[in-house]
């Protein structure tokens, strides 16, 4: 019964491995050109997106709609510990090197070619985290020598690639207010751009930016009309201009100062126009009947200025939300032809279910159309992309119910969105958008008897269900031009993956039964599909090692459709939890030319 | 054998350079517990630590559920100790049982169903094993027990509402300085009125009067930044409950603040009842805490607690018809 013996011949070999393969991996710094590159790259993933537009098309083709049944689980990598949940995360490779992050703010480097754990880091979080929907994270972002990621506790992390070591910590706003970040941050030309999710009412949604080296922060941009935006300057903030101009153009009283709008999502970057463009959450208070106006720049998109925060252009989707149809989804930069000539545009497709198609050099309307099967709020768009209000269509104020339960309304789509978060990809060769969108409604109603910190209370009640019996998830593919639907794929549980699409004719994406599926992306035919175990609700990622094609995912079924899905728990009901990152790879014997 | 095994246990905890710092203690804490203790870990299962009656009075301790933050009810005060009227009710909670009182802080969530479920009943997601034995300041409704989902479910059917010992409303404090005689809702078609965030009053004061008020709301945090909004001449008037009120105004004695006695026109719930919650297989707990505070409401000691933090003390309804009006 000695003490040291068991010590010596268990510990150190673990300790040697991790050491040994730290040093192995032959780190090159990562630079903005690559960045601006990686969507032409095959060897690599280095931004969220698979390029900083955030098309995720891959002109990779050595997997292809002849071989993808061929494609074969080759390492699969536990996030280990308790700690399951939703995984929404996107990984990153660089060098041979995989990095990942999982639920509960961690963060993983793993041998891309075996899957072993390089280094591991866990954010030590405080008790009084709050986040709204699930502990995820949805990715990080690499630059230098070194990787990034949000935490729950709404802070900052600069990890060393190599060892996995804190190089700095920033605390971005208030855990206790609220806050949290789970989007995955983005690096423009050495600033490391994030938004904040979350708040209590009484918040104001910020872009934050910082010097991805030094944590020191450059600016920050209030969405919200009325407030002042900064730079700081040798540590001092100088004021760089109001939001809109002035407070009060589009909220009655001082409702403006707390505003809402988290650009919870985080942003894409367009290189033509040195843009950020992010999209921004709905207003508050929800009822919508205490805030006549248009309430900007909530449940907007917005073209910022990378350099100091300076807003270029906004385009609001949805006047006085009042529907909780935050504007957040992505806005994909793409160009097209039409009538000879090449239109640079932006495409979106919101949570109110309608996918709009701007002019990315000045944000304006091109056209729109619903993308979603019924849209009950909104009559249409006017030729300004502004929704045509259906009066009936907007939930009550719960100060007018009368004592008694109010009527309840029915409002397509969902507040969760005809997509939510979770990422299209656009296709260069056949100019489609692949929507990850859920056919669901919500009810709403005035709850006359309702309490909050032991007061009565007026609020409103309210629950999803699924509009068809058979299925909620519909993975379309839309062309931007026309509106058309060329293809659909009806799923019973709905969508939460990101999908991503390749060269090589492909279209991927998860699903929350487990599996992760390749379409063809002309035809919509399912040509593939693997049960990973546990929910898809993270975003694929292609890239070559050694002349042969991989494909990762991570699988964890989890997000906000359990905590916010309503009836919907009828189908989702008996999902399991888990924490794998899965990847596979077409072996290069079954590669053709 | 099991020595060894906790042994090696600890020390590969200690050494294992790859294992997240965060994780390690947790792990080890199961492991010791497993081992040298043999009980059955709720960490480990991740289930909340839900106590019977039994086992709340093995334990030598008893989580009363408290909102923090939420003065005069339950608060830190400035030397770091918790204080405020629920502070002193859970105080003789736990003495009447002979029990160690423990605050147990909520931060209020969206709506008092979410409290119940995440600190009585089930446990937030995020720290299942942290539930309060029995919570305070939840409001006693008939109507909102037995609320039924469009299935015919009781929604709240997890938890008992028990207890009522406060009856609680809505009033108006205001400025005399700036205001002319007592104030009513239509003062404030001219006169700026503050209001917490996200509650009743704000909703309320910008729907009034079709919409009269609304661009003399000014919104605050909480009641104590309106008071002291109001102390700058910033508004002339406060809505809020009567408790934060009466709390308020005893804080700003130089200034001549006074509670008005409005006529509040299509407020949905002018009054309610304040009462308790446990876990709904722990009515026997919650028998013996209903007990203790309804001897306090009987002998006059909730009464003293109340003015003893300037409070005046309303009855619940309940006990207007049991003992006949208050004097």
């Amino acid at each position: 019964m000695t003490q040291s013996t068991p010590l010596g011949n268990l510990a150190r070999p673990l300790a040697l491995t991790a050491i040994a393969l730290a040093v192995s991996a032959q780190a090159q710094a990562v630079s903005f050109e690559d960045m601006l590159n990686d969507h032409l790259a095959t060897d690599q993933v280095v931004t969220n997106g698979m390029g900083l537009h955030g098309q995720r098309f891959s002109p990779l083709t050595t997997l292809n709609t002849d071989n993808v049944h061929q494609l074969r689980p080759v390492w699969a990598f536990s996030f280990g510990g308790e700690k399951q949940r939703g995984q929404e995360s996107q990984p990153l490779v660089k060098d041979g090197v995989m990095y990942v992050t999982g639920s509960y703010s961690r963060m993983w480097a793993v041998d891309a070619y075996t899957g072993e754990q390089i280094w591991q880091y866990e954010a030590r979080l405080p008790d009084g985290i709050m986040p709204c929907c699930d502990v995820i994270n949805r990715g990080a972002a690499i630059y230098g020598d070194k990787v990034y990621f949000g935490t729950l506790d709404a802070r900052l992390v600069a990890l060393d690639r190599e060892t996995g070591r804190v190089q700095w910590i920033k605390r971005v706003a208030d855990y206790e207010a609220g806050h949290a970040i789970t989007a995955a941050p983005i690096i423009i030309d050495g600033k490391l751009i994030t938004g904040v999710a979350g708040g209590e009412f009484g918040v104001v949604g910020t872009v934050f930016a910082f010097d991805a080296e030094t944590g020191d922060e450059l600016w920050t941009r209030p969405v919200v009309e009325g407030h002042m935006g900064y730079v700081f300057e040798n540590g001092e903030a100088v004021e760089n201009g109001i939001t809109g101009g002035e407070a009060g153009l589009s909220w009655p009283g001082d409702m403006w100062q707390q505003g809402g709008g988290a650009p919870w999502l985080g942003g894409f970057y367009d290189a033509d126009t040195h843009s950020l463009l992010i999209g921004t959450g709905n207003p508050a208070p929800w009822n919508s009947h205490l805030r006549p106006g248009d309430n900007l720049y909530t449940s907007s998109r917005l073209a910022i200025d990378p350099d100091d925060g300076t807003i270029k252009w906004h385009f609001q989707a949805t006047p006085n939300d009042g529907w909780d149809y935050d504007g957040v989804n992505e806005v994909i930069s793409f160009d097209y032809e039409e009538n000879g000539s090449l239109v640079k545009a932006a495409a979106t497709a919101d949570r109110n279910g309608f996918f709009y198609v701007l002019d990315r050099e000045n944000g304006e309307f091109i056209r729109g159309f619903p993308f979603a099967d019924k849209i009950t709020w909104a009559d249409g768009l006017d030729e300004n992309g502004r929704p045509i209000f259906n009066p009936a269509g907007r939930p009550g104020n719960p100060a007018d119910s009368e004592g008694e339960r109010g009527e309840s309304v029915g409002a397509y789509p969902a507040f969760l969105g005809a997509k939510n978060w979770n990422p299209m990809a656009y296709s260069q060769d056949t100019g489609l958008f692949y929507i990850p969108s859920n056919e669901w409604m919500m009810d709403i109603w005035n709850e006359p008897v309702s309490y909050r910190k032991g007061a009565a209370f007026l609020g409103a009640g309210f629950t999803i269900r699924p509009t068809n019996d058979d299925y909620i998830g519909v993975l379309r593919a839309v062309d931007p031009r026309t509106g058309e639907e060329v293809w659909r794929h009806e799923n019973r549980a709905p969508l939460w993956g990101g999908v991503m699409a390749t060269a090589g004719n492909l279209v991927f994406t998860g699903t929350p039964e487990g599996y992760l599926k390749a379409f063809d992306a002309t035809t919509g035919e399912e040509l593939w599909g693997f049960n990973t175990g546990s929910g898809v609700v993270a975003t694929p990622i292609t890239w070559e090692m050694d002349g042969e094609q991989y494909v990762s995912v991570a699988s964890g079924w989890g997000g906000a459709v359990p905590l916010w899905g309503g009836e919907v728990a009828e189908v989702i009901k008996d999902f399991n939890q888990g924490g794998m990152l899965w990847t596979f790879k077409l072996p290069s014997e079954y590669a053709q030319q | 054998m099991w020595k060894r095994t906790l042994i090696l246990l600890l020390l590969m905890l200690f050494q294992a350079p790859a294992w997240g710092e965060g994780l390690a203690p947790q792990v080890l804490r199961v492991a010791v517990a497993e081992v040298v203790e043999s009980n059955p870990s709720a960490e480990l299962f991740r289930r909340p630590a839900l106590r019977n009656l039994d086992e709340v009075m093995a334990s030598g301790y008893i989580n009363i559920g408290l909102y923090e933050d939420f003065p005069p009810y339950s608060y830190i005060d400035d030397t770091g100790g918790p204080r405020g009227i629920d502070v002193e009710i859970g105080r003789a909670i736990a003495d009447g049982l002979g029990l160690e009182f423990r605050p147990f802080w909520i931060k209020p969530g969206s709506s008092l169903g979410r409290d119940l479920g995440n600190n009585v009943s089930r446990g937030h997601y995020l720290r299942p094993t942290q539930v309060a034995d029995v919570m305070l300041r939840v409001p006693y409704d008939k109507n909102f027990s037995y609320l039924r989902d469009s299935t015919g479910e009781y929604i709240n059917k997890s938890v008992v509402m028990f207890g009522p010992y406060q009856r609680e409303e809505w009033g108006i404090a205001y400025d005399a300085g700036q205001l002319d005689g007592e104030a009513t809702l239509g003062s404030f078609r001219h006169q700026r009125i503050g209001a917490e965030y996200d509650t009743l009053p704000a909703t309320y004061l910008t729907a009034v009067m079709g919409g009269q008020l609304r661009d003399n709301v000014r919104h605050y945090r909480n009641v104590g930044d309106a008071f002291a909004a109001m102390a700058r001449g910033e508004v002339a008037g406060v809505m809020a409950i009567r408790g934060e009120l009466e709390h308020y105004l005893a804080h700003h004695p130089a200034h001549d603040f006074r509670l008005a006695e409005p006529l509040l026109p299509g407020i949905s719930r002018q009054q309610w009842d304040i009462g308790m919650a446990v876990r709904h297989n722990h009515r026997q707990l919650g028998y013996a805490v209903e007990a203790i505070v309804d001897r306090a409401v009987r002998d006059g000691s909730l009464d003293d607690i109340f003015q003893a933090h300037a409070l005046e003390y309303r009855m619940p309804d309940f006990y207007a018809e049991v003992l006949g009006p208050a004097e």
